[in-house]
């Protein structure tokens, strides 16, 4: 019985003596934050979680690449209720239909990015290197993303520049920060300053799958040209052009150009694996699909609208049609080529070398789209050389004339960037930068929409999306900036 | 009454008690709440205790994602193995188990073998559920459902200006290209709006459908089969008792698909070893298996909604025209899951075993120490297959998931108590040490790309991924309590503890929680010993403070998480929001209470006062998604819970030949506001069950806890069916469009301020039972009620849905309240096509119409 009694006291004493180490419980996977990042490895494996954050269904992954084609007019729903339709149909409020989803989730990489920066600020005060291209990687993704956010929420450059785009959060911020939107001006300097820090912590080989010097000059290059800076976007595209690895498709190779991964032509593009990333019947390519090819649930969400397709029909020959199929509408009698395979790999869903075709990756910055930058930079000085480089895409259309100095015109250069980056995310901001309207195929399904009309221009108040009422109620002070009209 | 679990068992019968299952799913896990609620973000859910050992509870399932909704590890429990449920509310009755108890304790008492002859016991019940026994949200017929589809359509033309005739073609056009493909066409006699649509069948395939419509609920319903089977054998002489258990029970839910069984075993053993020892074991092992789908609000999986919101009479599981199989998603995009049910499996099974070993060491006469281990293991593996073949299967070539956790808790616990008694005066003391792990295991594979649909095992998978990892908490506390009596009447008693969490950082882990009571048993004095009708009295009050902890593990630690995986490599981020400062939620409850027993006990029930005071609540609050989250866990303010429980239960009959006929009621009052937030700002916070983020609430000083946030419906404009919402300026009551009832309205929600619309909290809710026994047979009333308070009615506005959803099914209500120029008196709004913005759920007015509908 003594001996029980003595067992049950040490029972005791020994509970409390051990007992701080008793409660320290910690998950076995995940570590404390304060320890993360330590070496240029920590950083590595940092920049690959910002990644793969960026091909969320909420950004690259899908809606947003589909914002800008479902609002630029190329693109239309076959039938309402299937999902997204909101974006089309422009059915925006700040309580319903805000979209609120890119605000959350970029502003969580933002998180990422800055909690990144600020870690590798402190190792360097403390002596230590080898941090030069995360952090050169992290800024130039910052700023992609800030350019991203302010295309979402603020005016065009050249619209009001002054008018409110996005709160400008460079640091991790407190639970109980509440910042308040800053002007376009101010994000497109965060942006240009990001950049050019970047640019020379940056590599200039290829990083598959990573942003390297050629991705910075890339991304300077197009924020120049929404800028109307033409002579900087041009210098930076040049660049590109002459001094990167980097190589345009063959007419020969294009349509094959989807079926591989960091093709010659991808300056920035974000790698999706299956079980990875792949949102699978939620991906962009089973968006883009035709309706219950791949499964039942495979919707066909959205398809070519006529403009477009009347666009690409300039040349029956035109390359760019080998990525795409026969939509919903079509009949035998009929044949509708309106659904877009890009994302698939091919129309016969190869997918782009792994096992499953929605595990396609995206393509963010292309050299393509550096020509056409190339181009419409130099078109105010330069018609020539500007046809020269509109030329180099142009040509996947060969029954169609080259342009000349004297042909040149900025509208060729935009349909030439519609039929190149069809599905790309470039379309709508295109429109609202070079202030065009936007008419709507919605004759296509017989629709009506009562929540825009049928065309719209940059002076049309939702062409920039709403500060949710989520957000607003939890930073009070945005009611007040809350974008124009969103209010009544 | 049969009930898979114990919990469902406690419906309605006592006075405080709340027992609610939002799901109709076997083997669910009903919420229960004891007088009122606390924090949303601090788990609401009593401890439960288990022959005096805190045990694990709730939902422990993970595939709560996926289709099981939940699965609620309480049903490990075999119901036969009660001896007694007994339910501490107040402060000081609960003090022992400390924090933990601030939502009140369910303490459970196994059965024990007495001493005397073996005895056994063998008992067999079935019981049944109706395929449907509701008639909620009933769908309109075919004929209804088709006019109120034409008029959709119809006004969506003449609404953009088309002609009648126009709008008829169109109409009718979009109803053949609907349903032609089901075996249906229509015609009208005339052009109007207000044409009853002819069906006919399609004359064109194997069968013609005229006349007759599939019927989905058979085909997905059908009647629910409860069976259990319980054997014992219990005995035992001076040293040694017993009590030997075997129970199976067959839960077949009335959805087809979905299954429960139990097979379970216990064996409670108590050995005395010379005078001083006793020594007591407790082993119980359960094994349950869960299949089929959840049914949350979520219309993919959900067979109710489906059956009333999406699958028309019009569709069948086969085509007309060939006989195969209908595998295309149907219009109104539900499956026919006649033919995929048998495309995919999953499958939920827990293997529970509980091992509780007491040592009682008696010193002395009056001291004895006690010593109590608890291991309690509950293994839950989880499968989840598709096939190629099935909608979610078909994007990765088949899908299969293998999820394993392992969840333990220890408990150890080590008292020393001692009982004294001088003349008339009665002491108690207990002093004692106690500590607590969780832990839980978690693994999980997915294999895709699967090569034969006749193999469902991961090894046969193309491509893998894998995830394992563990984490848990941890409490230490120490604890005391005394008590005395004088001569059985005057009673008192303290107790104080000091609790320690993981769950806490070390400088706010620690929290001090103490009590004290007091009672006076009245019918122990002499002046009433002539009253003998009167068998028991007894006044009782008691203050206590008592701690809840959040649910979160980790929620002061600043996390990087690594699942965030880059082509091939592992990818980290942040993945919490920490608040270092977080600290206890802390309860000061008042507890006063008068217990009475007439005639003998045949007569019994208590009146009860409570008065909760919560501090320090914890909550996720809303925050600028500009930090990187949307949220962030704080103690944040502070409620107050109050009320009255009445009780009342007698013995109507109850004679020597075995007929016994009791009844009882019972009833609570309860009152509960937030008193102060800290900050002073209001908080908008969403319903935070069933992954359906739809009811909004507000937290604002001086008003109800669950008070409902929104725009106010005002109702149907009689002049032209649309809606019409108090536009509730703030500074201007007469702010609007237009006056309505006098006050400023709006046709567009989007014009209308929200506010305060509602309060989900009962003014009285209760129970009235009664069981009629007669050798065996039981005869079993149980009723609940709730009177006052709002209801949020999330399903209803899919079935009352106006014209967004084009291809969906509305409710019988809808046809027969619309509005119509016929019927301008229609509570309901006008059906109108091509209605595109529809307002979110709190702003839609069949929903703030059914929320203040008293529920």
């Amino acid at each position: 019985m003594n001996k029980v009694k003595i067992l049950l006291v040490c029972a005791v004493v020994i509970g409390f003596s051990s007992c701080s180490k008793f409660l320290d419980e910690k998950p076995t996977n995940q570590v404390d934050a304060g320890t993360s990042i330590k070496t240029p490895a920590d950083a590595q494996i940092m920049i690959n979680g910002i990644e793969r954050s960026m091909t969320n269904g909420d950004y690259y992954g899908r809606n947003f690449i589909m914002y800008a084609d479902a609002k630029g007019g190329d693109m239309v729903i076959p039938s309402q209720g299937r999902g997204n339709d909101g974006l089309y149909t422009f059915n925006h409020a700040p309580t319903t239909g805000s979209y609120s989803g890119y605000w959350s989730q970029i502003y969580f990489i933002l998180l990422q990015v800055n909690n990144l920066l600020q870690n590798i600020e402190k190792l360097e005060a403390g002596g230590a290197t080898g941090f030069a291209t995360y952090k050169g990687q992290a800024l130039t993704l910052r700023a992609l993303m800030y350019f991203d956010l302010v295309r979402l929420y603020g005016k065009s450059y050249d619209d009001n520049k002054d008018a409110y785009g996005v709160p400008n959060v460079t640091t991790p911020l407190v639970s109980s920060a509440q910042p308040l939107r800053n002007t376009v001006a101010e994000n497109y300097t965060q942006i240009l300053s990001d950049l050019t820090t970047a640019a020379p912590l940056l590599v200039k080989t290829k990083t598959n799958g990573f942003i390297n010097y050629f991705g910075n000059i890339a991304l300077q290059a197009r924020v120049y040209l929404y800028m109307k800076d033409h002579a900087n976007a041009l210098k930076y595209a040049e660049e590109v052009i002459t001094t990167s690895p980097y190589v345009l498709y063959t007419n020969a190779n294009w349509v094959d150009s989807w079926k591989t991964q960091f093709g010659t032509e991808s300056i920035f593009e974000l790698g999706i694996y299956p079980l990875e990333g792949d949102l699978g019947l939620t991906s962009l390519g089973a968006y883009l699909r035709k309706k219950g090819e791949g499964g039942s649930n495979v919707l066909g969400w959205y398809m070519a609208s006529d403009y477009f397709l009347n666009r690409l029909k300039q040349d029956a020959a035109d390359v760019r049609w080998g990525v795409m199929n026969d939509d919903e509408t079509s009949t035998a009698l009929a044949p509708r080529k309106g659904s877009l395979y890009k994302y698939n790999g091919s129309t016969a869903l190869a997918g782009d070398g792994k096992t499953t075709p929605t595990a396609v990756n995206i393509k963010v910055i292309r050299l393509s789209e550096i020509y056409l930058i190339a181009a419409e930079a130099a078109l105010p000085t330069d018609a020539g050389k500007a046809a020269t480089y509109l030329n180099a895409i142009r040509k996947r259309s060969p029954n169609l004339p080259a342009a000349t100095a004297g042909t040149i015109t900025i509208d060729m250069i935009l349909d030439e960037r519609s039929k190149e980056l069809f599905g790309e995310g470039h379309r709508f901001f295109d429109m609202m930068r070079l202030n065009k309207s936007i008419t709507f195929n919605d004759e296509v399904i017989g629709l009506t929409v009562a929540t825009r009309p049928k065309t719209i221009d940059r002076t049309f108040f939702k062409t920039i999306l709403p500060i949710s009422q989520t957000e607003i109620n939890a930073n009070p002070g945005l009611q007040e900036q809350q974008n124009p009209q969103y209010n009544q | 009454m049969p009930a898979t679990s114990f919990q469902n068992a406690l419906v309605g019968r006592a006075a405080g008690v709340q027992v609610t299952t939002s799901s109709g799913q076997a083997g669910a896990t009903p919420a229960i709440r004891i007088r009122g609620v606390g924090s949303m973000n601090a788990s609401n859910e009593p401890l439960y205790v288990i022959d005096g050992v805190p045990v694990v509870a709730g939902d422990q399932g993970n595939l709560s994602g996926s289709y099981i909704g939940s699965n609620n590890v309480m049903n490990t429990l075999n119901p036969a193995d009660i001896e007694t449920i007994t339910i501490l509310k107040d402060a000081a009755a609960s003090s022992l188990y400390g924090s933990r108890a601030a939502n009140g304790v369910v303490l459970i008492t196994t059965k024990k073998g007495k001493q005397g002859k073996p005895s056994v016991h063998l008992a067999s019940s079935i019981g049944f559920t109706p395929s449907w026994a509701t008639d909620n949200y009933e769908a309109a017929g075919p004929q209804e459902q088709t006019n109120m589809l034409y008029r959709i359509f119809y006004d969506y033309r003449t609404s953009a200006g088309q002609t009648p005739e126009q709008a008829n073609t169109y109409a009718l056009g979009q109803l053949n290209t609907k349903f032609n493909k089901h075996g249906y066409k229509f015609a009208t006699a005339g052009t109007t709006l207000n044409e009853n649509v002819i069906i006919t069948g399609m004359t064109d395939g194997l069968v013609n459908r005229e006349g007759t419509y599939f019927n989905w609920d058979d085909a997905y319903f059908g009647t629910g089969i409860y069976q259990t089977n319980d054997l014992s054998v219990s005995g035992g002489d001076q040293n040694t008792t017993y009590y030997t258990s075997l129970n199976y029970t067959k839960d077949q839910n009335r959805i087809k698909i979905n299954k429960f069984d139990r097979i379970s075993g216990r064996a409670n053993i108590t050995q005395k070893v010379g005078k001083h020892t006793e020594f007591a074991t407790n082993v119980a092992i359960a094994r349950n298996g869960q299949s089929g789908f959840n049914d949350t609000r979520n219309t993919g999986a959900n067979y109710f909604f489906q059956v009333r919101n999406l699958l028309w009479p019009f569709y069948w599981p086969t085509d007309y025209k060939t006989g195969l199989p209908w595998t295309a998603r149907y219009g109104s995009l539900a499956q026919n899951n006649v033919y995929y049910n048998d495309r995919w499996d999953n499958e939920s099974i827990t293997k529970r075993f509980t091992i509780n070993e007491a040592i009682t060491l008696t010193i002395l006469p009056e001291l004895n120490l006690k010593s109590v281990f608890s291991f309690d293991n509950s293994a839950i593996n989880d499968h989840l297959y598709y096939s190629a073949i099935h909608y979610n299967g078909a994007a990765t070539n088949g899908v299969v998931n293998e999820t394993s956790a392992n969840i333990s808790k220890l408990v150890s616990s080590n008292t020393a108590n001692f009982a004294k008694q001088f003349d008339k005066h009665n002491v108690t003391v207990l002093a004692g040490f106690e500590a607590e792990k969780n832990k839980t295991s978690f693994q999980s594979a997915t294999g895709t790309n699967l090569p034969s649909s006749a193999l469902q095992t991961l090894s046969t998978a193309g491509a893998f991924t894998a995830s394992g990892f563990d984490y848990g908490n941890a409490i230490v506390s120490v604890l005391s309590r005394v008590e005395y009596n004088y001569d059985q009447k005057y009673f008192a008693s303290a107790s104080y503890r000091r609790d320690g969490s993981s769950k806490l950082a070390p400088e706010t882990r620690w929290g001090n929680f103490w009590s004290a009571a007091a009672s006076w048993r009245i019918s122990g004095e002499d002046f009433m010993k002539d009253l003998e009708a009167i068998s028991n009295l007894r006044l009782r009050a008691s203050y206590g403070v008592n701690g809840t902890l959040p649910t979160q593990n980790y929620g002061w630690r600043s996390l990087t998480n690594y699942t965030n995986k880059y082509n091939g490599n592992a990818g980290g981020f942040l993945s919490t929001n920490a608040n270092p400062d977080l600290t206890w939620e802390t309860n000061y409850t008042t507890n006063i209470a008068l217990d009475f027993g007439l005639f003998n006990q045949r007569l019994t029930g208590s009146v009860e006062y409570f008065n909760r005071d919560s501090k320090n609540l914890l909550q996720d609050i809303p925050i600028s998604g500009t930090t990187g989250f949307g949220s962030a866990l704080g103690n944040v303010g502070e409620m107050n819970n109050r009320g009255v429980e009445v009780e009342l239960g007698g013995d109507i009959i109850n004679t020597a030949n075995g007929i016994r006929w009791t009844a009882s009621v019972n009833a609570s009052f309860i009152k509960s506001k937030v008193t102060k937030l800290y900050g002073g700002r209001d908080i908008i916070w969403y319903d935070p069950t069933g992954g359906d983020a739809r009811a909004q609430y507000m937290y604002r000083e001086g008003q109800p806890t669950l008070s409902f946030y929104g725009y106010e419906w005002a109702g149907v404009d009689p002049a032209n069916g649309a809606n019409v919402w108090y536009v509730n300026n703030p500074t201007d009551a007469k702010a609007g469009d237009f006056l309505y009832n006098g006050r400023g309205a709006t046709n567009s929600f989007n014009k209308a301020n929200y506010k305060i619309i509602g309060d989900a909290t009962p003014k009285v809710y209760g129970g009235l039972n009664t069981d009629v026994s007669y050798k065996g047979l039981t005869l079993a009333f149980n009723f609940i009620y709730k009177i006052g308070g709002n209801l949020y009615d999330g399903g209803f506005k899919d079935v009352e849905d106006d014209g967004y959803y084009w291809e969906r099914i509305r409710a019988q209500e809808v046809w027969d309240n619309m509005w119509t120029p016929e019927r301008k008196g229609g509570t309901l709004p006008l059906l109108r096509g091509g209605r595109l913005n529809r307002p979110h759920a709190v702003q839609h007015p069949p929903d703030a119409q059914r929320k203040l509908l008293p529920a």
